[in-house]
């Protein structure tokens, strides 16, 4: 099957199940996309200056450029839309494409999280069996699972934190778990010092900004930072629980199981991953669906089931998962939910 | 001249002095024929030798484009440049001044960040509270952006700045810099602190040449001490 017929057979499913096509901005403001999701985008983006001196760029991605055009149009609380076009992207070696065909689909809003998660990988199956590609195989985790270990340790609040942001990038990632067992980030003679200053600050205007930071802020945070010990031992306990975890790699129909056994052998709290619905929920489409903790880690906006499947040769066709936290990363006010996958056309044709 | 070699030297301040001293320790002895602004000069028993005098991050431009084929210039501005520009350049000589470090300052009324560390997660909760990115001012935004990223800090925004960077967090430009500082005396006048590990670049001043140009450059170079 030629591509062009590859993607109209795919947008039939994909209106089939109810998917309007959205046609977001091919420009976008790229000041408006680098202030919400940071510096490191850039390097991606191909940005040029317009007339009035504004530095545009060509739309990096369909996702975020149909977010923005979601939030533009002030929609309606639920959308369930299909995109099919060009994202552009700078790229490190020849080897990558700049232009890349994008066809998916998103439920913007989506209300009915489990539901709607289903739906979502169902479509994209049902249009990958449309175009007769056979022996395909899923792959599923969910990025929450991560979070809410986490939560259940006995770690300082701000080393949670700083796992849950940085899981996105497994290098750093390892590096803070290499920290976490050594307790090298609290320096006594730097604190000693500071103390010094610490009272003297107590005595000035709290609300008093210092380059955007109230003199409270930074006053409450010094304290917490000083008082926040770790004992060297519970700490490499508890890198290797989370190492643990980062192995699992089951199939779906067994993940309740495996989870439990890591929770009894870790004594963790019993009631840490109380609700897989959504995970036994995903089994429904294949139940040799695998399910892996590690899963997941390259895009930063998903939190919560990712998924990924494959042809026969083990390339990855389509890939897809929960969003709920950028639309507010794009300037949403309210927190709107999302769920959505894309289908690697560049992979399908070979 | 078949065998001309043509140098750039900095046109002012601690670069160009330094400079010239290195070419006269190697018997390289200036002349110029005494203007006080004139860009040329010429070395005393070398007529197939020009120099130029040039702005230290035009002199990177210029060997990259072969109007040099040698010049003296600084770490930070060959490594700040464009990496199609940095392939067309070799260091030959690190020399023994113009030593500068590109570091991360913050006020210094921040006590509580000490580290990139805090850094990163001061930057977290900037984006949580008030929903838009730290402000980085920088004239390095190539390097600043390289180093940040690699220690896991990518909640922030460069603001470019030209000149007189330390003042950009007290007038609510930025919120922290990075800078160039040799002694340290500038940020610590203007109430900014270097974090612990916030060493971007050692810098100093080196001897540049043309990859290019190498074959015919190589006996000259080689004759530098």
């Amino acid at each position: 099957m030629k591509s062009k017929n590859y993607s109209e057979n795919i947008i039939k499913v994909f209106k089939r199940d109810g998917f309007v096509l959205s046609e977001p901005d091919v420009l976008l403001d790229s000041d408006y996309i680098i202030q919400r999701s940071g510096e490191n985008f850039r390097k991606l983006m191909l940005t040029f200056e317009d007339d009035t001196g504004k530095s545009m760029c060509l739309r990096p991605d369909l996702t975020v450029a149909s977010c923005i055009k979601y939030l533009k149009d002030n929609s309606k609380a639920n959308s369930k839309i299909f995109y099919s076009g060009q994202a552009y992207r700078r790229s490190g070696s020849s080897k990558d494409k700049v232009i890349n065909d994008q066809l998916g689909i998103e439920i913007l809003g989506s209300k009915n999280k489990p539901n709607d998660d289903l739906k979502v990988l169902k479509t994209i199956a049902n249009s990958i069996e449309k175009i007769k590609i056979k022996k395909t195989s899923i792959k599923v985790g969910d990025v929450s699972l991560f979070q809410k270990l986490i939560e259940s340790l006995k770690i300082p609040e701000r080393w949670k934190m700083r796992l849950i942001r940085h899981f996105w990038r497994p290098k750093y990632f390892e590096d803070l778990l290499n920290r976490l067992q050594t307790n090298s980030d609290v320096d006594p003679v730097a604190v000693d010092l500071d103390k010094k200053k610490f009272s003297e600050m107590k005595n000035l205007d709290q609300n008093k900004e210092i380059a955007s930071r109230k003199v409270s802020e930074i006053l409450s945070r010094f304290d917490r930072k000083i008082k926040d010990p770790r004992s060297f031992r519970e700490n490499k306990k508890i890198v290797k629980v989370i190492r643990d975890f980062l192995k699992i790699n089951c199939s779906i129909n067994k993940a309740e199981r495996t989870l439990q056994g890591f929770v009894k052998k870790n004594n963790l709290n019993k009631n840490v991953f109380k609700d897989l619905s959504t995970i036994k929920n995903l089994s429904k489409i294949n139940s040799k669906t695998m399910f892996s903790t590690n899963f997941g880690r390259d895009i930063e906006y998903y939190t919560g089931i990712v998924f990924e499947i494959y042809n026969s040769s083990k390339r990855e066709i389509a890939r897809g998962g929960r969003y709920d936290g950028l639309l507010k990363s794009l300037g949403s006010k309210k927190n709107i939910s999302a769920v959505g996958a894309a289908i690697n056309l560049n992979n399908l044709k070979t | 001249m078949k065998n001309l070699i043509t140098i750039g030297l900095p046109s002012k301040g601690r670069l160009k002095e330094g400079s010239i001293a290195f070419l006269e320790k190697n018997n390289l002895k200036l002349i110029s024929n005494g203007a006080e602004r004139n860009y040329f000069a010429q070395i005393k028993d070398f007529p197939n030798i020009k120099i130029i005098y040039l702005h230290a991050k035009e002199i990177i431009q210029r060997l990259g484009d072969g109007t040099l084929d040698i010049g003296i210039s600084g770490l930070d501005l060959l490594n700040e440049s464009p990496i199609n520009l940095q392939k067309k350049i070799e260091v030959k000589k690190k020399l023994d001044f113009g030593m500068a470090n590109l570091v991360i300052a913050v006020p210094d009324d921040w006590i509580d960040v000490q580290t990139v560390a805090d850094l990163e997660e001061v930057s977290f909760d900037f984006r949580d509270k008030k929903n838009t990115r730290l402000r980085v001012a920088t004239k390095y935004p190539n390097l600043t952006n390289g180093f940040l990223v690699s220690k896991g800090v990518t909640q922030y925004k460069l603001v470019a700045s030209l000149g007189a960077t330390e003042t950009y967090p007290f007038i609510g430009s930025s919120e922290i810099i990075t800078d160039i500082t040799s002694s340290g005396k500038t940020l610590k006048d203007n109430n900014l602190r270097t974090l612990k590990d916030g060493l971007i670049l050692k810098s100093q001043a080196c001897v540049f040449f043309s990859k290019k140009k190498a074959a015919k450059l190589q006996p000259f170079l080689n004759s530098l001490a």
